[in-house]
């Protein structure tokens, strides 16, 4: 609220006092001389309402109040439409990166492979988790068993695990889709992990601790500009950046919304 | 400088009170409000009942998706192995060959997790350099067609490939027992493995006979080559080695041969101003060609013999070869004149052609050549060319044979006879004589429609191939996608008739070697093309078995010299004899367009919805003729005719076409094809046939029909022009001048104007993206265009929002009439200046044309194509204006378009002074009425996965190719490197035959773009309104004769 609405409010206050004060003395001098009274236009035109007047005010002051706090509850509703941070789908294989991940260090670009190269980071084929799977089985877990989840891998490459043989029809998985970026928004794996330097858990949390992995964060615009509105460009090394970086001779921190890395052109075309 | 006055069609000129209307308007129709209203009361047809309805549909619908806010299970398979090649997201790039026509272009595809969607040309291959032309590209899109055939048919009944193998396995033993004939009529094939597989089928059934076929035939090119140079094949033409070029009706720009390859020779000669070739031109209907030539000489099709008598006498007078009997020309004898003296001046460094299908022409195109001593120079016949191969005299005996009964069985491989054949129903009738009858069409077709079997043949996108479209340039065609229907590569299918089980590509392989020294198969593979070591000029001395690496092994063929003079005596008499006839009569003629060509892909929506060059007409063909024959007989554009042949007619719409000859009219082949849904019944058909004109004299197919008439018809038919949509006031911004006057003043395309600006300038110091675009070098092909729709997912809109104003195209190229100036002198070009005499172009104080222009002047007019897309001005207008800030700037100088931000108010679009914004009238990509591949699954294909696909309501532009220029940013990045210039070629830039497109980085100072903007041509469109575009256009500079002579 700035200093003209409340110049606004104290001058209505004024306004209403005044009137109150006028009607008081009309009143006061009605009484004194009842002979000589002056119709008053003004009382007589605005009178049906004037009376009410509390009553009004009183409807008014609640229904704003309401108004308010339900605009501002579809405000603050708004930002969330279509926000799924937190979303933990079930997926078709229980898949722990806690395990995988976590407990045997793997790095994420073992599966992830091409998260340095490609817009995307690709869900591994199961051809990459055979080439572990094929003599991981976590038998002692299920009594000497092969685990049911290392079995769905096997069904969707049609591995036949006595014959150590790929003997049947392979078999697709259908994974749950986590991560959700609308179809007009361009991003960008390479451009972060490898040209950036950013880890992956900035973006997806600490992954290596989920054994069902959510949604970290909200992978809304404004998400996205508050980082690149604070985070710097990692000029030394990359000799792209350094030539950008001489010819815009900027300071020393160099953020990536000086480079343009908040422009609608850089994700939206 | 440039007094020309241009204007961009009749309505413009004439001021016609619609079009006066129509420009004013932003948008040629107002909102579609006869949707919203009823049609006859233009009362809302929507009651208050209707509103409460949707109101409260809207207001729950937004409750109850607010109130599941949950996520839509979206799936995400991987590749159950995924192959070490494709990464998911990037591209691979394969090398491969245009199958698109004859021509050969090297071509490298881009796919995309195993489906290709988009096709460049490659830049190392020899033919096309890494340009392609708009039908190369369009090609892409008949991969998608939904139209194709889903597996082979019998009678129209699906049928098993093993069945159909064992049932014509059958018959052909039948036919070979009883000796029946056998044909494969076949377009041009120049591929040595076809031609091996063909034979493999000849050697089983000995009684084969391979019919070459082509809609639009050069026959007489070969014939007369047989007769001149003992062999029969098309020379390798050097437009760039050539200074005069004398082109007499070749659209060798537009159609002709090898247009791509053409385009590239034509402006390599014209590229350094001083030293450009001089390009003269003698046609009767205006080709792309002919709006290219520093001169263009309107002449009917009968004059054109006998202008090339009177050209070959004044050329054999000064090098005392005796002259030939001929009737003098009446009308430009200077002109020849003025040729033959530069001819001369030009021996071994000149180049005529003819386009005419008449031997008798091409017998003398030939005499005049040799005469010139341009044998071996520009025309070339060490590298000759197997770009178009047709024998129109063996088609003639097939189709007489076939109704004869004496043919047994035909297989119909790439050529459509009962659509193209001038005399289609003896064809058909013919077809049904025999006792099988087998197309390989990828699609429904008319042929196919006639045959007993349906053999469907892989679609080029999905086969092995090799070609040799000019000797000692080998090149293979490689698939790059699985196939998407039951199909069988064609060649395959013959191998396998053959009773030869072996895949082709493995044929393919080992019939390599036979061409190849030292073949390094997936090498070759990898490269996409071979090339002979043979040196290119015979006069140079570079030893062939120089090299180590592999060649195409390749015998060098030198003309030796057969024409005699008797030959010549009978030219001239038959030459004669034409002129004589047909003196002061109506003539048509037929041509090729530049997109639609022979009709191959008359129902692709990108070459339908490019716009003709010089009519700038989608979706239909016309009679285009003469200003003087249309007045004469009262015609109107849009008015229906009744075109007339000799055993032919039919309706069809009329046009007016400046630049046409008085007294002629054309109109092109190539239509009339019905676009055919899945079950192959046709829906719609596109324009008219007229094959039903071609004649067959004298030994080959002419396309001159001289006794045909045109006659007005009841009823109109709008023709979805372009031309005058998005005008541009008549302002300044189409620069020309002549060279002599260019020389004089080089500075002379410059203005002096003086900018005021209220805004601060910005500060563009990291990149700054501009383009330069070389007005000289443009030929208005088209190219771009199509490239442009395929890059940036651009939808086709159809011919009925073509006629609303609603073309979709982010670019397009202006074309621009103005009238030919007249000499200053008088006395360099006096039939001009006669011609003139009556003709008052000056204008008046508003710079509005008097109307006094005779019809006969409207013959003679130059032309100029200026391609326009949006100029990322500095201080754009449109940004100032959107008030939802979905159009900004960036600091790279891009005119950013945010399509999610968009509400669609249009007012950029009015506020643009280009007139380059479009905006989505409707949901294009999901909309059953815009039925142009883009629609469906399988034509949704070929979409970019890096643009996004514009919605409904939405405003769209050019935008200079954003998304390659931040992959290339990203890859500068992450290989570690600054960018250097090239790193970054817009779609339009790269395909470019004529390099008339520059794209760059101004700030760095060595690129080509920042010499360009320096370029002294170089201006900037509209620069007085002080928008600061980045798009800078070099004037353009005719070499006329006026100035020279």
């Amino acid at each position: 609220m700035n200093i003209y609405n409340i110049l606004a409010l104290i001058l209505l206050l004024i306004i209403i006092f005044l009137f109150r004060i006028r009607r008081h003395l009309t009143k006061a001098i009605n009484e004194k001389y009842p002979e000589n009274q002056d119709p008053d236009w003004i009382v007589d035109a605005f009178q049906p309402w004037y009376y009410h007047l509390n009553k009004i005010i009183g409807l008014m002051t609640v229904t704003l109040i309401t108004l308010v706090l339900l605009g501002g509850y579809g405000f603050w509703y708004s930002f969330k439409i279509g926000n799924q941070q937190g979303y933990q789908p079930d997926q078709p294989i229980k898949f722990s990166h806690q395990q995988h991940a976590g407990l045997y260090k793997m790095d994420c670009r073992y599966c992830h492979s091409v998260a340095e190269k490609s817009k995307n980071a690709s869900i591994p084929s199961p051809g990459t988790c055979m080439n572990c799977h094929k003599y991981v089985q976590a038998t002692a877990k299920y009594n000497g068993q092969i685990s049911p989840e290392i079995k769905k891998i096997y069904t969707a490459v049609g591995w036949e695990p006595d014959s150590q043989k790929y003997l049947y029809e392979p078999k697709e998985i259908k994974w749950v889709r986590i991560h959700n970026l609308p179809d007009l928004a361009y991003f960008n794996h390479s451009q972060h992990v490898k040209v950036g330097k950013v880890t992956c858990q900035t973006c997806h949390g600490q992954v290596q601790t989920m054994k069902v992995v959510s949604q970290f964060s909200t992978l809304q615009m404004g998400w996205c500009i508050q980082c690149h509105r604070t985070s710097n460009v990692d000029v030394a090394g990359n000799k792209y950046y350094e030539e950008i970086h001489k010819r815009l001779k900027k300071g020393e921190t160099w953020t990536e919304e000086q480079n343009g890395g908040t422009e609608c052109g850089k994700c939206h075309y | 400088m440039s007094n020309n006055q241009y204007w961009k069609g009749l309505e413009e000129l004439n001021k016609s009170p619609d079009f006066l209307q129509s420009k004013s308007n932003e948008f040629l129709e107002g909102i579609p409000m006869n949707e919203a209203f009823k049609e006859e009361t233009y009362e809302l047809s929507s009651s208050r009942r209707d509103f409460l309805k949707y109101f409260g549909f809207t207001v729950s619908s937004a409750a109850i998706l607010a109130a599941c806010n949950k996520a839509p299970v979206r799936n995400v398979i991987p590749y159950t192995f995924k192959p070490s090649e494709v990464v998911p997201g990037v591209a691979n790039w394969y090398s491969s060959t245009c199958n698109a026509c004859a021509a050969g272009c090297g071509t490298i595809v881009k796919v995309r997790e195993g489906r290709p969607v988009k096709v460049e040309g490659n830049p190392d291959n020899k033919i096309n350099n890494g340009a392609l032309c708009a039908v190369g590209h369009a090609e892409l899109l008949s991969l998608y067609d939904k139209s194709r055939f889903e597996g082979p048919l019998k009678n129209k009944v699906k049928a098993e490939i093993s069945s159909i193998d064992k049932e014509v396995g059958q018959t052909l033993e039948e036919i070979n027992a009883a000796k029946g004939n056998i044909v494969i009529l076949s377009s041009t094939i120049n591929s040595p493995s076809t031609l091996a597989a063909i034979g493999e089928f000849s050697k089983k059934y000995p009684t084969t006979k391979h019919i070459q076929y082509e809609e639009f035939s050069s026959y007489a090119l070969l014939a007369a080559n047989e007769k001149s140079f003992g062999k029969s094949v098309l020379p390798g033409y050097r437009f760039d080695k050539a200074k005069v070029i004398v082109s007499f009706g070749a659209d060798f720009l537009g159609t002709w041969i090898s247009p791509v390859q053409f385009t590239q020779q034509y402006t390599a000669g014209r590229k350094a101003i001083n030293g450009m070739s001089r390009h003269i031109q003698f046609e009767s209907n205006l080709s792309l060609t002919g709006s290219n030539a520093d001169v263009r000489i309107p002449i009917t099709p009968s004059q054109e013999g006998v202008y090339l008598l009177n050209l070959y006498n004044k050329i054999a007078a000064s090098t005392g070869i005796p002259s030939l009997p001929v009737n003098t020309v009446e009308g430009p004898v200077n002109m020849i004149e003025n040729t033959a003296k530069e001819l001369l001046a030009n021996k071994g460094k000149s180049l005529v052609v003819s386009g005419s299908n008449d031997i008798d022409i091409q017998l003398l195109v030939n005499a005049i050549n040799i005469a010139l001593e341009n044998i071996g120079m520009t025309i070339d016949f060490t590298n000759f060319s197997k770009q178009k191969m047709s024998n129109d005299v063996e088609m003639e005996q097939f189709v007489a044979d076939l109704n004869e009964g004496k043919i047994s069985a035909v297989i119909v491989y790439g050529a459509n006879p009962s659509y193209s054949y001038y005399n289609a129903n003896k064809f058909k009738e013919g077809l049904k004589k025999t006792k099988l009858s087998i197309s390989f069409a990828t699609a429904h077709n008319e042929t196919s429609a006639d045959c007993t079997y349906i053999m469907p043949d892989h679609h080029s996108f999905e086969s092995w191939n090799d070609h040799e479209a000019m000797a000692g340039q080998y090149s293979l065609t490689q698939p790059t996608i699985h196939p998407i229907f039951t199909t069988r590569q064609a060649q395959e299918t013959l191998l396998v008739w053959a009773g030869i089980n072996k895949d082709y590509y493995s044929f393919i392989k080992e019939n390599c070697a036979a061409h190849v020294n030292g073949l390094n198969f997936n090498a070759l593979v990898e490269k996409g093309f071979m090339e002979s070591s043979t040196k290119e000029d015979p006069k140079s001395d570079k030893p062939a078995s120089e090299s180590n690496t592999p060649v195409v092994k390749h015998v060098a063929f030198v003309a030796p010299i057969l024409t005699s003079k008797a030959d010549l005596g009978v030219v001239a008499s038959n030459l004669t004899k034409i002129d004589s006839d047909y003196k002061g009569k109506f003539q048509i003629n037929l041509y090729e367009k530049v997109g639609v060509r022979e009709g191959r892909m008359c129902n692709n929506p990108w070459l339908q919805e490019l716009p003709d060059p010089i009519s700038k007409v989608t979706w239909d063909n016309y009679v285009a003729s003469s200003i003087v024959f249309a007045s004469k007989n009262n015609l109107e554009d849009g008015g229906m005719v009744t075109l007339k042949g000799l055993n032919f007619g039919t309706e069809i719409p009329f046009l007016r076409q400046p630049g046409q000859a008085n007294n002629t009219a054309s109109v092109a082949v190539g239509y009339g094809r019905p676009r055919f849904d899945k079950m192959g019944d046709p829906i719609e058909t596109i324009g008219k046939n007229v094959y039903g004109m071609v004649s067959f004299v004298n030994g080959a197919y002419s396309y001159n029909a001289y006794g045909a008439t045109v006659e007005k018809a009841a009823g109109s038919y709008t023709l979805a022009q372009t031309q005058t949509h998005h005008t541009l006031e008549g302002r300044d911004h189409y620069r020309s001048t002549s060279l002599s006057k260019y020389t004089a003043n080089p500075k002379a395309f410059q203005k002096q104007v003086e900018i005021i600006s209220l805004w601060e300038d910005r500060d563009y110091r990291g990149h700054k993206w501009v383009m330069a675009v070389d007005l000289n070098s443009c030929t208005g092909c088209g190219s771009c265009v199509v490239a442009c729709n395929n890059e940036n997912n651009v939808p086709v809109v159809g011919r009925d929002q073509v006629m609303r104003g609603r073309e979709m195209h982010w670019m397009r190229i202006d074309r621009y009439f103005t009238f030919n100036q007249f000499s200053e002198n008088g006395s360099a070009d006096k039939y001009r200046a006669d011609f003139y005499k009556d003709l008052k172009v000056d204008t008046n104080n508003d710079g509005e044309a008097n109307e006094k222009i005779s019809d006969e002047a409207f013959e003679n007019v130059s032309v100029g194509f200026q391609p326009m897309m949006c100029q990322h001005c500095g201080h754009a207008p449109c940004e100032s204006v959107c008030p939802v800030l979905a159009t900004t700037h960036s600091g790279e100088g891009l005119n950013q378009m945010t399509y999610n931000r968009c509400i669609g108010t249009k007012y950029c679009a009015n506020n643009c002074p280009y007139k380059v914004r479009r905006f989505n009238w409707y949901r294009f990509n999901d909309h059953d009425k815009f039925d142009f591949h883009f629609n469906n699954d399988l034509g949704k294909m070929v979409i970019n996965p890096d643009v996004t696909v514009r919605t409904r309501g939405v405003m769209e532009k050019c935008s200079f190719c954003i998304q390659r220029v931040q992959d290339a940013k990203l890859l500068a990045k992450r290989e570690n490197r600054s960018m250097a210039d090239g790193d970054v070629k817009t779609a339009c830039q790269q395909t470019c035959p004529s390099g008339a497109i520059v794209f760059g980085d101004i700030n760095d100072k060595n690129s080509d773009v920042y010499k360009l903007f320096n370029n002294e041509r170089a201006y900037h469109v509209l620069e007085e309104i002080g928008v600061q575009p980045s798009v800078k256009y070099m004037g353009k500079v005719r070499n006329t004769f006026d100035e020279k002579a």
